[in-house]
């Protein structure tokens, strides 16, 4: 039913598009009220059907491919909501990285945005030297009082530069250990994904996954010298980027270990590496190793919720922890939508005890982060999390878990500027506080 | 034809925000067709005002414009109802959707017109009460356009569609007034009952902005079954039989083999058995011991009928999912085939075997592709017939399948659309039920609300005569847009 691969073919307006996939919509609707620029909005043209029908008209050259049609593909943020209650399948997510993708190569921004993007994501993102140079700016403007100062020329930027949490300690941001072995009867071993911004803003998420894991018997192998999954690239239509990382990825981690899981604790990343298969399709070399690759990832609430990891880690959960109830789970979209996980990380949260955990309404709907997207479009990053925020005043939460990088600095700004009292946590710092509460 | 000029933009950007004008070719072209796909037309504008005052302004300058107005709720109707037959403007309810009060005591909600209907249940749950009708569509569709086509849904069977639900609507008319109509307490209610002729009128009299709907009390009590049959024919005896032996399930749906397939590849998976050729999926609510013994009454009519197998299940999260699937089975057709033209009928229930085989019959005779899914408590068919619009002449035979479909239920004594309305779809075979004369009333009613011809024209009724209409050949009152 749907094309196979990632790469258009550029020249003619009709190859904008992954036409094959745009016809399995069949325009019944349910899709409207998952999406955060309907929400936003309420005009269908920001709804997922409203955009596939943009992207067929286009196809059959019944739409002129405009600045309002790129527009249009721009605003929406790949949270892949619609995905999750598609009665038709239709794979948006793939659909919107292949418009993007020839958007970009056959109308390219202008230079500034080029320029932007160049170091962004051949600079920055695959070079740990690149965020750490990146990250070591943020932390001297932070330090100098420069944010303080500029803030106020850069608008709505500014301010949420303000709200962005302090640069952490170097003790913080020091790589995992080539191993970390296994605590009491070793069942197995893993590989994870310390990932690109993860180590240098969240390296305690990072370190609290492996002590976590390892606690329950598995030794866990870290891939020295990978930074990049690509999964960045991907949705910002940067295809040949994002297929060259994943090839490096898979080169990377399959030397360390060709057939152990690949724990992932960065949900935007996980959803992207399970698609490597696809991503590689038209690679006659990798295709089949990406899609090997890709069926041994798991999110780290997957991995242990395994029987024999919930079993051995159950008992080493004590209250104690320090953590203040009621907590509430928001679901980043990349796992419940992009991944199908959605009771995992609830059902680990509650065998913690001295713990209530809270719903929240709307859990499993976009915070606004969406990868790049809230540096990208600032105010529509943030007009999508202030629901979001409601609901959490709303549920009495005193705790929010979630378990991505991006969801978990916008939580982190938002809370921040609406003056909130309530500190983020990523799945993993909860069970590793439980489990050190109890020695 | 006529549009906007720049001041007049101006004034209607002022009047509901940036975000609720768009009149760029991209944005007007997603509001070209609602779930009916079978035509297309373009809106000049499309505005989407976010209170009752703001749509009256913007009413008045659509009209000193000369824009006629077509209503749109979240466009998931069925019949081509909410897009316009050529320009003009489109007047959304999308960003209209608060609800404005749950009043626990008395049992009413007052909701704008774009609360989209599931959140109207959900908003008064906590309360232990809800709103009734249950389109397939309730998780995008919205009240106002439940109000526009008199939805109804699964459970229309014992609760009724749209129009026993209503209370009070509040219209905009085409001077851009504001007219309230009804309210929470009708009873005794004196005067014409205007709300009537409104709830089902496909946008055609005024745009309605706010509605005050009737909330029940949540059954103590519901179960949920599914009787699985090898026979289609069987499967429409036993519901024939269930209702003669005055069994009052709340809903009675049938979904045959083709639906069942592609519900079960799909996210909405219910659980729905790979070997039946026939489900029958019904539900059961009131108090628990009447649930008990009416849901033993059922399944031994569905067994002395051939079922091979029954389940019940009182569990909300499974019931849910049974639900959901149904719910979601138009959707899952797009598995099958690009389109899918959704037939709307009623026939008598004793005769829906037989409708289901002109149904069957028809379609194999032009090599389509039909499943069906239906509120068989309602005697109220959706043969669903897979095609892609590109084929010409596939479209061709399936209007002519829809045609014959419609005239047997019309023959038996049934009706042209249980809940999906007439929109553009089936205009022409109003013919087959209504003569001119009828026509002509029905003409002088939307006259008395809308002299000028200003909301949804060339909808319901036929713009030509049934006599000439007669004389055409079949499919030829439908363009056909590749």
């Amino acid at each position: 039913m749907s094309t196979e691969g990632h790469r258009p073919h550029p020249s003619t307006k009709t190859s904008l598009i992954d036409h094959a996939r745009s016809l399995d919509c069949i325009h019944c609707g349910l899709c409207l009220t998952t999406c955060p620029t309907y929400q936003l909005t309420g005009s269908e043209t920001s709804s997922p059907r409203g955009r596939i029908h943009l992207m067929r008209a286009v196809a059959e050259d019944r739409l002129e491919p405009d600045a309002g049609f790129a527009e249009e593909m721009d605003f929406c943020l790949v949270c892949r909501h619609c995905e999750s209650v598609c009665p038709a399948g239709v794979e948006f997510g793939a659909m919107m990285e292949f418009t993007r993708s020839s958007l970009r190569e056959q109308q390219p921004p202008g230079p500034l945005a080029r320029f932007a993007r160049w170091v962004g994501f051949r600079r920055i993102l695959p070079s740990r030297f690149g965020l750490k140079a990146a990250v070591l700016g943020l932390q001297l403007g932070q330090t100098l009082g420069l944010i303080r100062l500029a803030a106020p020329l850069l608008g709505l930027r500014g301010s949420v530069m303000r709200h962005l949490p302090k640069v952490p300690p170097r003790s913080e941001r020091r790589p995992l250990p080539a191993v970390t072995p296994a605590q009491g009867e070793k069942r197995d071993r893993v590989l994870v994904l310390e990932g690109c911004v993860m180590p240098e803003l969240f390296g305690r998420v990072n370190h609290a996954v492996a002590r976590t894991l390892s606690a329950t018997g598995l030794d866990v192998l870290s891939v020295p010298k990978h930074v990049c999954c690509g999964a960045l690239h991907a949705h910002n239509g940067e295809m040949k980027d994002a297929e060259e990382l994943a090839r490096e990825t898979i080169r990377r981690f399959d030397a360390v270990d060709p057939s152990a899981r690949i724990v992932v604790d960065s949900a935007g990343c996980g959803a992207h590496m399970r698609e490597y298969g696809r991503l590689l399709a038209n690679d006659p070399e990798y295709a089949a190793r990406a899609a090997a690759f890709g069926a041994r990832v798991v999110d780290y609430s997957e991995e242990l919720s395994l029987p024999a990891a919930r079993a051995r880690l159950r008992p080493l959960l004590r209250a104690g922890h320090g953590i203040e109830g009621p907590i509430t789970w928001d679901d980043p979209c990349h796992l419940c939508h992009g991944q199908g996980v959605v009771d995992q990380p609830r059902q680990l949260l509650d065998l913690v005890p001295g713990l209530e955990r809270r719903e929240m309404t709307a859990a499993n709907s976009c915070c606004g982060s969406a990868g790049i997207y809230s540096v990208l479009r600032p105010k529509d990053s943030l007009d999508v999390l202030a629901p979001k925020l409601e609901h959490l005043a709303k549920s009495g939460a005193k705790t929010l878990v979630t378990a991505n990088p991006g969801c978990h600095q916008q939580w982190l700004v938002g809370i921040g500027r609406e003056g909130m009292d309530v500190p983020v946590l990523h799945l993993a710092e909860v069970l590793d506080r439980a489990i050190s509460a109890g020695e | 034809m006529p549009s906007l000029n720049r001041a007049q933009l101006r004034e209607l950007t002022r009047i509901v925000g940036d975000r609720g004008v768009r009149s760029d070719a991209g944005a007007r072209s997603a509001y070209e067709s609602d779930g009916f796909m079978l035509e297309r037309a373009t809106p000049e504008v499309v505005v989407l005002p976010r209170t009752t005052e703001e749509a009256a302004a913007a009413v008045r300058i659509l009209r000193d414009a000369g824009l006629v107005i077509v209503p749109r709720g979240a466009g998931t109707g069925l019949s081509g109802g909410a897009r316009p037959i050529a320009g003009g403007a489109i007047l959304g309810t999308a960003r209209m959707r608060d609800v404005l009060e749950v009043n626990e005591t008395d049992r009413y909600a007052r909701v704008q017109a774009g609360v989209v209907n599931v959140h109207l249940t959900s908003a008064c749950a906590s309360a232990g009460l809800f709103y009734a009708p249950d389109p397939s569509s309730q998780t995008a569709c919205t009240i106002g356009g439940n109000v526009g086509n008199n939805s109804g849904g699964p459970h229309g069977f014992r609760y009724g569609s749209t129009t026993r639900h209503v209370l009070g609507l509040t219209l905009v008319d085409s001077e851009g007034e504001i007219t309230r109509i009804g309210g929470p307490f009708p009873d005794p209610r004196f005067g014409y009952d205007l709300l009537g002729p409104l709830v089902g009128s496909e946008g055609m009299l005024g745009l309605v902005t706010e509605v005050t709907v009737r909330l029940l009390p949540q059954p103590r009590c519901v179960e949920t079954l599914l009787c699985l049959f090898e026979d289609l024919d069987a499967c429409c005896d036993a519901v024939s039989e269930m209702i003669a032996r005055r069994l009052e399930p709340s809903a009675i749906e049938i979904l045959d083999r083709l639906t069942i397939e592609a519900v079960e590849a799909s996210v909405l998976r219910a659980g729905y058995p790979s070997n039946a050729e026939a489900v029958l999926l019904i539900e059961v609510d009131g108090g628990a011991d009447e649930v008990a013994s009416t849901s033993e009454d059922l399944i031994a009519v569905a067994t002395e009928f051939g079922a091979f197998d029954s389940r019940r299940t009182t569990d909300p999260v499974e019931r849910k999912k049974l639900w959901t699937g149904r719910k979601g089975a138009f959707g899952a057709m797009g598995r099958i085939a690009p389109d899918l033209y959704v037939a709307d009928v009623v026939a008598p229930r004793t005769r829906l075997r037989e409708i289901v085989r002109v149904a069957a019959a028809a379609c194999e005779e032009r090599g389509l592709r039909l499943a069906n899914v239906f509120h068989a408590g309602d005697g109220n068919l959706h043969p669903n017939i897979s095609y892609d619009r590109r084929n010409a002449d596939e479209v061709r035979r399936v209007l002519e399948a829809g045609e014959i479909i419609m005239q047997a239920c019309v023959d038996a004594g049934g009706s042209l659309t249980g809940e999906h309305g007439v929109g553009v779809e089936k205009q022409k075979e109003m013919c087959m039920f209504f003569n001119d004369e009828d026509l002509d009333a029905m003409k002088a009613l939307k006259s008395a609300f809308d002299p000028v011809g200003f909301w949804n024209p060339g909808k319901m009724i036929p713009v030509r005569g049934c006599r000439e209409i007669h004389t055409k050949p079949l499919g030829d009152s439908v363009g056909v847009t590749p």
